[in-house]
């Protein structure tokens, strides 16, 4: 018999996720949709839920010095409308979905559910976030893209959850984000973009790029942005052939009932180049 | 007089928009048991045989054996069969209906159902002609003969959904002996023939009344006639209400669709001058015929498009493929075609370097023109001064030599088009046969027809149809859903003759009816009476295919995204002639939702499968257009009265769809200068076309 | 099974339930509120929208454990306020209703945009609808009602 819980504080959720393993639903727009059955039945998880979307201690953004700290349980419009949310993270949520969902879906559940074409996923990969997991025994770190190992594979044991996403703070002049979908609003990309520069006196003193939807995960490789860096910018745009070719293996699209991996590869490039171009 | 185009609040605005009206989901009985569908899971096979699992009190399984009457859809081929018995032909045909109080039960009753198939291997491409039709018109094929040379080019089309935002589904009930259903539908009386097929009844024990219609565009108009058939057979074995919803992913798999085409034109050119025109056109039934002969004639109807072109060869076929069956869309075989012929003429036009738009307003049918089918264009076509309207309006000319610089991506496109009002032929006259009442008591009059109101208007235009002949208030008009028991048949909403027919039936009524007002009650019945002039042989396609033509422009202009191969719709102009609008802004809420049909047919809605599995099967995966895809749209009607329409109106519902597609493939092809074949211009597409060019 | 407590327009309801149903069902089946309407099951066309502390929900998303102690407004309840009134007459203005099945989670989305944004651009009033499909009006009529209900509702908002 699937039980139910419905946690009013953090220390309850965490008391039921070790007493036995939970679904764990926040807003709930991915988790109804994947587990329901027809109209007119209740969702048909196949075990125990776990509620955590009225502890209100989780739905904050806070910030100090040198980070963002966003709650679980905070809606993606609260983190479009704060001004800490930093400015990719933004652009991002603003083309996401609808304003249903927006008011509806959080920022944790969308790293949860660990989608390759999910978009607030690319800043949070860009920024180098962090996720704070927790159990009843422990709390501990790790990068969002070590967190997230594969389409829809997390490294979260059946005790734990996300409690919170950890933002460094940084300064970028350059901040583009495009969405490629079927339509242009409530729809899943066909790919994404993410790219973030800070440039000072003409020198790249940082380069982000990060893609969508054109492998298992995000794709961003640190390796390949440090090549450029303290580049002038008439030197990289010089390179923008050479980035893309630095970029080539690791785009691997599928084809499927959205678009075709020529498609998603060869925009994905375009994207890429029309970013350095545009530095 | 008051102008009666004066447009005046809708009637159901209140109710529809309080959450007040009851569709068919929303309405409940007590005892009542829901209806589920078991469906083949494969293409092609033969059943060896079927296990079923224990069946709890009060849960049934409704198939084939339970059918008193024929095993048979009545839609005009009698291909369609109400539940499959011993071979599958589709992947969601259905097989049976699972019955009872609990949903749970239901579905874990359907999950226990085991069939063993015999599969055979299924047949997608298109090689079985069930249909071919020919015909010619002045000296046919044998114009080529006198051509310097012959210009060549094949379009293709995809499916179509009409995703229409509320699901199909009835709710049936028994009354005494009669079976009675409630359901979302655009034709009564088709769904009440059927029926009485079905379950071998008589007139009287039967009834079909129309829920509020959450639209249907073509969806709701033979599709659901199989639905009522499985559920009447159901509650007149089980004799309890039974509701049967369809939720979308199955409606979206196993519903019709409007029908994939392959066109081929072929241009006979002597002197610079296109002399005739040879065209073969395929469209995929899918896995049964049902009405795809009617709608490969309508296409083939269309194929000299806006134009007078004096030598035809043309010829089709209906292709069967073990894939969803497919059927009626708003259009019903013209926005295939009229993408094919619109784009191919101005291809011919570009091809002997003459200026597009110069070329096809040459070749524009005139008032006594002959049609395609040697019928005459008998009533004005205002089609000039509605192309210089459009042109005026959008800055058609200057744009389009603004965006042939290179290195801009924004591109204008305008297209041409007309659809045929009503039946084709003598449809009217041999089949549909409509009646009309009008019923007088004291002060209240009572329209008393079958038609729907899916959206398109009819319950505001209808009572104020009546209401201006009377002279009487809208508010003493009475017009309630059509219910079998009380309406005679006066034909199915489809084909753009509601208002035309039914309407012009209706105001013949009235008019009777206002010589004999004085009178406290009465009821005045009026029949179809075909004008003489329409003679039609359908066999040979000869003669006036259609009585009336209403007829159109579209002007779009789009930005295509040279990184992303995306497509944003800038702004829409058109200019339609309906003869007369009966509500002006009716007509211009059908313009634009019309519009946006045909638009996002053009460059928006993918929809393919696999194997013959639907690949894009919900709302997430079927992409139609929101808000933000939408255009600004200007409209502007131009008044051409057709002398037995009301008050001159003519056809309005489909026309307003025909055009988009070719409009913004045509907008897209001046933005990325490159010749366009199919459609949905995807962006997928629009990259194959621009690296083409690298090659 | 689960107590509930919410409020659904603007009175206290207590259900007790299993709290993995669908808002939309529970308003649908147990309060008999057929307003709502079921497009699609998958959060993707808006006619099952109803308001959820002022803000537009999908309520085939949301689940009814998460409705406790909030407060829901579905379209019966907000058509009678002073605001639907105004909507209610510009939608007509306008000419925006067709088949009506996408009508009542379009007003629920207006109210939701524009009491958070009382003068939207034009570009706001689309985003505002961006999850709301709509089959039969292309939606110009319905994003003209919406400027024309900004206008006659000064103040309203």
């Amino acid at each position: 018999m699937v039980k139910s819980v419905i946690a009013k504080t953090h220390q309850q959720a965490l008391q039921a996720l070790h007493d036995r393993p939970h679904a764990i639903v926040a807003g709930g727009t991915d988790m109804l949709i994947q587990n329901r059955s027809h109209t007119g039945m209740a969702i048909g998880y196949k075990k125990s839920v776990l509620y955590i979307n009225l502890i209100e201690s989780l739905n904050y953004i806070r910030d100090d010095e040198n980070h963002i700290y966003i709650g679980a349980n905070t809606r993606l419009e609260t983190i479009l409308r704060s001004n800490k949310t930093p400015a990719i993270l933004k652009k991002i949520i603003y083309e996401m979905a609808s304003p249903a969902i927006r008011y509806t879906a959080t920022l944790a559940g969308n790293i949860a559910n660990a989608s390759p074409a999910g978009d607030s996923l690319l800043a949070l990969y860009a920024m180098d976030s962090l996720v704070e997991i927790q159990s009843v025994k422990q709390t501990r770190k790790l990068l969002v893209s070590d967190f997230i190992q594969g389409v829809r594979k997390i490294d979260l044991s059946s005790d734990e959850m996300i409690t919170e996403i950890i933002i460094p703070k940084e300064q970028f002049t350059c901040v583009s984000f495009k969405k490629v979908a079927p339509r242009q609003s409530d729809a899943i990309s066909k790919l994404s973009f993410a790219g973030l520069a800070r440039v000072k006196n003409g020198i790249i003193e940082d380069i982000r790029i990060a893609l969508g939807a054109v492998f298992i995960t995000v794709v961003r490789h640190r390796e390949i942005e440090e090549k450029y860096l303290g580049s002038t910018i008439d030197a990289i745009k010089d390179q923008a052939d050479n980035i893309l070719k630095d970029f080539d293996p690791y785009i691997k699209p599928i084809d499927d009932q959205r678009s075709n991996r020529h498609y998603r590869k060869q925009v994905a490039l375009n994207l890429i180049k029309d970013f350095i171009i545009q530095l | 007089m008051k102008d009666i185009s004066k447009s005046i609040n809708k009637v159901d605005n209140d109710v529809k928009m309080s959450g007040q009206a009851d569709y068919v989901a929303d309405l409940e009985m007590e005892n009542m048991l829901y209806a589920m569908t078991k469906r083949s899971p494969i293409a092609k096979g033969k059943i060896i045989k079927i296990d079923y699992p224990e069946l709890p009190e009060n849960y049934y399984i409704i198939d084939h054996k339970d059918i008193q009457g024929k095993n048979i859809v009545k839609v005009i081929f009698d291909d369609w069969l109400v539940f499959t018995d011993k071979e599958v032909n589709y992947i969601g045909e259905p097989l049976m209906l699972v019955i009872g109080p609990n949903k749970e039960k239901i579905v874990d009753i359907i999950n226990h159902i085991h069939i063993v198939f015999e599969e055979e291997k299924p047949l997608f491409e298109w090689k079985d002609s069930v249909l071919d039709y020919h015909f010619e018109k002045g000296q046919g094929s044998q114009i080529f003969d006198a051509a310097d040379h012959v210009i060549k080019k094949t379009y293709t089309t995809g499916y179509q959904e009409q995703a229409y935002i509320e699901p199909q589904g009835f709710l049936g009930y028994p009354e005494g002996n009669k079976v009675t259903l409630i359901g979302s539908i655009q034709c009564p009386y088709y769904v009440k023939n059927a029926v009485i097929q079905a379950l071998d009844e008589t007139q009287e024990n039967v009834r079909i009344i129309q829920a509020t219609v959450g639209g249907a565009f073509g969806g709701k108009e033979e599709y659901p006639s199989l639905i009522a058939c499985q559920l009447a057979v159901a509650v007149k074995k089980i004799k309890q209400p039974i509701k049967l919803i369809f939720e979308r992913e199955e409606d979206m798999s196993v519903t019709t669709k409007r029908h994939p085409s392959k066109t081929h034109f072929e241009a006979a050119i002597k002197n610079n001058q296109l002399i005739g025109l040879r065209a073969h056109v395929g469209i995929d039934a899918g896995a049964t015929i049902g009405l795809s002969g009617v709608v490969l004639s309508r296409a083939l109807l269309a194929v000299s498009g806006a134009y007078t072109v004096d030598h035809l060869d043309v010829s089709g076929d209906v292709y069967r493929t073990n894939t969803v069956p497919n059927g009626a869309f708003r259009g019903f075989g013209a926005p295939q075609m009229f993408f094919a012929v619109d784009m191919f003429i101005e291809h011919v036009a570009k091809a002997l370097q003459e200026d597009p738009l110069t070329f096809r307003m040459n070749l524009l049918a005139k008032q006594g023109d002959k049609t395609s089918t040697n019928g005459i264009f008998r009533d004005p076509i205002l089609m000039p001064e509605m192309i210089e309207k459009a042109i005026d309006i959008s800055h058609y000319k200057e744009k389009l030599n603004a965006y042939k610089q290179a290195g801009n991506y924004k591109g204008i496109g305008m297209s041409l088009f007309f659809h045929g009002c009503g039946f084709t032929g003598s449809g009217e006259k041999e089949i549909i046969k409509a009646k009309v009442r009008l019923k007088k008591a004291y002060d209240k009059v009572y329209i008393l027809v079958a038609a729907v109101d899916m959206g398109q208007g009819v319950k505001t235009t209808f009572r104020k149809l009546i209401a201006y002949i009377l002279d009487i208030d809208i508010e003493q008009v009475v017009f309630n859903n059509p219910d079998t028991d009380y309406v005679p048949d006066s034909g199915p909403t489809v084909a753009s003759r509601t208002m035309m027919i039914v309407g012009g039936l209706l105001a013949r009524a009235a008019n009777t009816m206002k010589e004999r007002w004085t009178e406290d009650c009465l009821t005045v019945e009026k029949a179809y009476e075909q004008p003489d002039y329409i003679q039609y042989d359908e066999k040979n396609f000869v003669g006036d295919a259609y009585p009336a033509y209403s007829w159109g422009v579209n002007v779009v202009e789009v930005e295509v995204d040279p990184v992303t191969y995306q497509v944003d719709l800038k702004k829409s102009w058109s200019v339609y002639d309906v003869g007369k609008a009966i509500d002006e802004r009716v007509v211009l809420g059908q313009a634009d939702g019309g519009l946006a049909q045909g638009l996002s047919y053009g460059y928006l809605e993918v929809m393919n499968h696999q194997k013959g599995k639907i690949m894009q099967k919900n709302m997430t995966d079927y992409i139609i257009p929101t808000a933000m895809d939408m255009c600004d749209m200007e409209t502007h009607l131009f008044e051409n009265p057709y002398a037995y329409g009301p008050y001159g109106a003519k056809g309005v519902g489909e026309l307003t769809l025909i055009g988009g597609a070719a409009a913004v493939a045509k907008a897209i092809e001046n933005a990325i200068d490159k010749p366009v074949y199919k459609i949905p211009v995807t962006p997928e597409y629009i990259m194959e076309l621009m690296q083409d060019d690298n090659d | 099974m689960t107590m509930i407590n919410f409020k659904l327009n603007g009175i206290k309801k207590t259900i007790e339930t299993d709290p993995n149903r669908r808002l939309l069902d529970v308003i649908r089946e147990d309060f008999k509120l057929t307003g709502p309407k079921e497009g699609c099951g998958e959060g993707e066309c808006g006619a099952c929208a109803v308001l959820m502390n002022g803000h537009i929900v999908n309520s085939c998303s949301v689940p009814l454990a998460n409705v406790d102690e909030q407060a829901i407004v579905t379209i019966e309840g907000f058509s009678k306020t002073p605001q639907y009134e105004v909507i209610k007459d510009a939608f007509a203005e306008a000419g925006g209703v067709q088949c009506g099945f996408c009508t009542p989670g379009m007003i629920i989305a207006t109210q939701s945009l524009l009491s958070h944004n009382p003068h939207p651009s034009d570009e706001e009033i689309k985003i505002g609808l961006s999850g709301n499909l709509c089959r039969c009006t292309g939606y110009n009529l319905i994003i003209k009602a919406i400027k024309i209900a900004i206008k006659k509702g000064e103040g309203l908002w």
